[in-house]
């Protein structure tokens, strides 16, 4: 616009629309160029909306998963809480048990305390060591000592133990030590003493033996009883036998010593008629003798005081000598008798008296009880390295089938015996299997109307001596 | 026999004391008689008898205690004594030793206890 010369109208409006054409075309440049940010803004809009459309998949992609994943927690959750439940009830069961079992347990023991603790014998552990662990009332009693003062301590200074005379037992000769030191299964003392504090004296009877758990010895059991009572019932049996063989024998030795003296004429000469009375008498007598002797046998042998004593014996020389007593009835009864001893036979470990007894007894009852003339065997032989077999066989009347099981019993005498002989006491046999049973051995026999073998063997080291105590038997 | 063998008897029992009292007189023997163990005691320290018979279960005194009184004594340790008794030997009792002996009465014949005291005094 030019402000020198006024212009014209149509210059004016000329001027005025270049102006507005070159605002114009200024906008539409600035449209055009806004337009073109626009659509770079548009295109970048758009790519963020794409990205926007991606992440919102993921993320609805993602929140499916979690939601399954919260499903499945839940699910857990509930099986869990079942489970716990189920827990929570196991275990209240578990512990309700448990108290009973508990409860039950103890019942038990306290049971088998009492049981231990009540025994009427005299009852006493001791462990590996040799230390006490329980003792029982009877114990308590029987020792003079209190479970509490005892309890802990060694046994040997505990329980001191002496014999008969006084002697203290040395501690290996100690049943519990013989089980913990020696490996014995049992060590029995039948005869001690222990001498308790007031200084009296009481006679024990023990037993020893070994606890074993998983085949080791962990500690041991002593049982022990007073056997004072014992002792007493003992005595006056012994002091019953020592009596009647002393009341016995002297009126029948009486009448033996005068008879003889009367009968070797050591008075006068006897008539033929006054010598067979007297003959008569003098035999009862014997007879009478005898079965005293057999009856004391048979005491002595039951109340368990007969003395064995036994020493190195050869029983073929023993039984040449019985024979020999007997040869006067074998002949006269017209026997043959044939007799055989092994060679081989070393001496044997028994009591001579008593081996005697055995081979007079069956050796008598088959010369008794064979019809004269008839025939009777002894074999003595080894049966094994350790048994000596005496055979012995008669042609004689035999046992009675229905008597063979009685035949062992004291006193009885079979039927057809009693018929033929009245002389015998019953006692015999009685006698034989005492002796042979108390010595480890075993008496036998087979019998018929032809005859009887009877078969008794004897361990060569059998007869075990009888404990040596005083007294009369 | 050149000089009387003197033998005691100590024998509680009457009627086996003159038993034995005959016996012996007729074998040539002296004898001497106690009644219980505290007579035959008495008579064997007083007397020293050549051998000694005894009883054992005797009143005042039995043969044990006897025969231990006897052995106490100096003279008495060695005489020859036989135990002459009904009682079944015991293990102590029957230890026969040098000079004691254990026969049972009713088991032996008056003779052969005469032939066994001969034996002994031989």
């Amino acid at each position: 616009m030019n402000k020198k010369a006024p212009p014209s109208l149509s210059d004016k409006i000329i001027l005025n629309l270049k102006v507005l054409a070159e605002e114009k075309e200024s906008v539409r440049r600035k449209l055009a160029v806004t337009a073109a940010k626009l659509v770079v803004t548009a295109e970048k809009l758009a790519a963020t909306a794409r990205e926007k459309e991606s992440v919102r998949r993921k993320l609805a992609v993602t929140a499916a998963k979690l939601a399954v994943t919260a499903r499945e927690k839940e699910s857990v959750r509930r099986k869990l809480a079942v489970t716990a439940e189920k827990l929570r009830r196991a275990y209240e069961t578990l512990e309700k048990k448990v108290r009973e079992r508990t409860k039950s347990l103890e019942m038990a023991r306290a049971k088998e305390e009492a049981i231990l603790l009540s025994i009427g014998d005299g009852l006493l552990a001791t462990d590996e060591k040799g230390n006490i662990i329980f003792i029982n009332k009877t114990a308590e009693h029987l020792l003079g000592k209190k479970s509490k003062d005892v309890v802990g301590k060694n046994f040997a200074a505990v329980i001191p133990l002496e014999d008969e005379k006084g002697v203290t037992i040395p501690l290996e000769k100690h049943p519990v030590n013989m089980v913990l030191v020696a490996g014995v299964t049992t060590a029995a003392l039948p005869a001690v003493y222990y001498k308790r504090k007031d200084k009296k004296r009481s006679p024990l009877s023990i037993m020893a033996t070994p606890v074993i758990l998983d085949r080791k010895v962990i500690g041991t059991i002593k049982v022990f009883r007073d056997i004072t009572y014992e002792r007493e019932i003992d005595k006056a049996k012994t002091e019953f036998v020592s009596l009647a063989s002393h009341q016995l024998r002297t009126p029948l030795s009486t009448v033996n010593w005068y008879a003889e003296m009367l009968l070797a004429g050591d008075v006068g000469a006897l008539n033929e008629k006054q010598q067979k009375y007297l003959d008569e008498v003098y035999r009862s007598n014997q007879r009478m003798v005898e079965l005293v002797n057999a009856l004391l046998d048979v005491a002595s042998l039951e109340l368990g005081t007969f003395i064995i004593d036994p020493e190195p014996t050869d029983i073929c020389a023993l039984s040449e000598n019985v024979i020999d007593e007997q040869r006067p009835q074998i002949m006269t009864r017209k026997l043959q008798f044939s007799f055989s001893c092994a060679k081989n036979i070393s001496l044997m470990q028994a009591d001579p008296k008593l081996l005697r007894m055995v081979i007079q007894n069956i050796l008598s009852n088959a010369v008794k009880y064979t019809a004269e003339g008839g025939t009777i065997d002894l074999t003595i032989t080894l049966a094994d390295k350790k048994n000596v077999l005496l055979k012995l066989s008669d042609t004689g009347y035999g046992i009675p089938k229905n008597q063979q099981n009685r035949i062992f019993t004291k006193l009885f005498r079979a039927d057809n015996v009693r018929d033929k002989d009245t002389d015998g006491t019953g006692l015999g046999l009685y006698i034989v299997k005492s002796i042979v049973e108390n010595s480890g051995g075993n008496v036998r026999f087979v019998s018929s109307e032809k005859g009887t073998t009877f078969y008794v063997s004897l361990p060569l080291n059998g007869m075990k001596e009888s404990p040596t105590e005083g007294g009369i038997r | 026999m050149k000089t009387q063998k003197t033998i005691l008897i100590i024998e509680d029992e009457k009627s086996l004391r003159g038993a034995l009292v005959d016996i012996l007189h007729r074998k040539g023997f002296f004898s001497l008689e106690a009644r219980n163990g505290r007579e035959g005691v008495d008579l064997a320290l007083g007397n020293h008898p050549d051998l000694i018979l005894l009883d054992l279960i005797m009143p005042e005194m039995d043969g044990n205690t006897a025969l231990k009184k006897i052995r106490e004594d100096a003279w008495g340790k060695e005489v020859p004594t036989i135990i002459l008794t009904n009682l079944s030997a015991t293990n102590e009792l029957s230890a026969n030793d040098a000079v004691t002996h254990y026969l049972i009465k009713s088991d032996w014949k008056l003779h052969d206890i005469v032939r066994k005291i001969e034996e002994i005094l031989a």
